[in-house]
């Protein structure tokens, strides 16, 4: 084992001049805007929905978009706070109002207008530009989020983790609603809970990991 | 009131001033380290230097306090002042800087704890007869010629035998061939001569 003065040495040594990180909260919007900027051009690729309009009359799916947009902001801005070691932990719970409501949401949805999958609802090639949509969603915006919070990961990795990806899966999530026609309750279910279970299963198994190579990459 | 009683208030409220001394102390120290830091984040290699070197003891005691084997404490200390490094760009000298040492430590610490509590469960602690594998070679040369002199002790018939079949490694077969003597005397032979010197070195190595 080296000594400890010897590494003090060797730690100024190496030293080079750093940029402060910006606040968190800026940071989170700077990467709010970037997945504003993706949906937005994904809008104009796809196409909205056909009948966007005339759902966001139903009070139902109107507060179940809005709860997602919010839990995938405030679980971003909560990922970024926590990152920084001097934050407390408890902004972890930021989130969690709106998660209820999204999810609550669409439970009330399902128990009180359970719409039976149709003949069109589960044609394979809805299926398969839902699960592109997902894809192309949510790729880019885990990787972003990866490298922006890549300082984390000697710290709170799996907290870090989990939260960022609730922001990505929410985000997806809201996506899915705006650009799909999807209004078989199990449609719903499968893509808004199961993106954030998948997206939460994905970064609690491999983000501490990726992170941490990203972070020896970039240092 | 006498003037013992008031030299002893006097003591009393000393003690309060200085005990109030020495809580102001670990404030003025953190916003000396806010400002090293923030001198290092620019590129201060000076200002880094005596800082690391400041917070080493803070470190160190609070490390002291969970971890109980001195060189866990110093593995501890050295991977927070890795950490600190690896993060500082993290710190925001508008804000306090132990709060922010303090997390980074702790986390280190109590991974400290995680990896020594799985070595501890795979590997047992080196005791001395652990280092009782093998004697020095002379003693290996001194064995060897006690053998060879018990050998030369034993009766001629006994001898050959054990040279044949125990040293040379020939078959009973060969041996006898060699020797003219039969397999069977040869057999009880070997076995003789094995037996007397088996006597011979268990009586010397009884204490």
């Amino acid at each position: 084992m080296i000594d400890t003065p010897a590494l003090i040495t060797a730690l100024s040594a190496d030293m080079s001049p750093v940029r402060r990180l910006k606040p968190p909260v800026l940071r989170a919007f700077g990467w709010l805007g970037c997945a504003a900027v993706l949906l937005m051009l994904l809008a104009v690729n796809r196409g909205i929905r056909p009948d966007l309009a005339e759902r966001l009359q139903d009070a139902a799916f109107a507060t179940s978009i809005a709860a997602t947009i919010v839990t995938g902001m405030l679980a971003a801005i909560a990922a970024f706070l926590i990152s920084l070691p001097d934050r407390s932990r408890l902004w972890l719970l930021l989130p969690l109002p709106s998660l209820a409501v999204w999810l609550s949401n669409v439970g009330y949805q399902c128990l009180t207008h359970w719409v039976v999958i149709g003949p069109e609802s589960i044609s394979p090639g809805e299926a398969m530009r839902c699960f592109s949509t997902l894809a192309l969603t949510g790729m880019p915006l885990s990787l972003l989020l990866v490298v922006m919070l890549r300082y984390a990961a000697p710290l709170r990795p799996t907290a870090v983790a989990v939260t960022g990806s609730l922001a990505v899966g929410a985000l997806t999530a809201a996506a899915l609603s705006l650009f799909h026609t999807i209004d078989a309750s199990a449609m719903i279910l499968m893509w808004n809970i199961g993106t954030a279970l998948l997206f939460a299963g994905i970064a609690a198994v491999f983000g501490p990991s990726t992170m941490g190579w990203v972070a020896s990459r970039m240092n | 009131m006498t003037a013992r009683e008031q030299g002893e208030r006097t003591a009393v409220l000393r003690v309060i001033k200085a005990g109030t001394d020495r809580q102001e102390m670990p404030r003025l120290r953190e916003i000396d380290w806010s400002i090293l830091m923030a001198r290092a984040q620019d590129g201060d290699r000076d200002a880094y230097h005596r800082l690391l070197t400041d917070i080493t003891p803070y470190l160190r005691a609070l490390a002291a306090k969970r971890l109980r084997n001195s060189d866990d404490v110093e593995d501890a200390v050295q991977d927070t002042l890795l950490t600190v490094h690896a993060v500082r760009r993290t710190y925001d000298p508008a804000r306090p800087f132990a709060p922010w040492l303090t997390t980074i430590a702790k986390r280190r610490i109590v991974d400290g704890l995680r990896v020594h509590g799985r070595t501890r469960r795979r590997e047992v602690a080196l005791d001395p007869i652990h280092d009782g594998v093998a004697e020095p070679q002379a003693d290996i040369f001194h064995h060897e010629r006690h053998l060879q002199a018990a050998v030369d002790n034993l009766p001629p018939a006994q001898q050959q035998a054990l040279r044949l079949v125990k040293l040379q490694e020939m078959s009973l077969k060969e041996a006898s061939e060699a020797s003219g003597v039969s397999v069977a005397a040869l057999k009880i032979n070997v076995h003789r001569a094995l037996k007397s010197l088996q006597k011979l070195f268990s009586d010397r190595t009884k204490p």
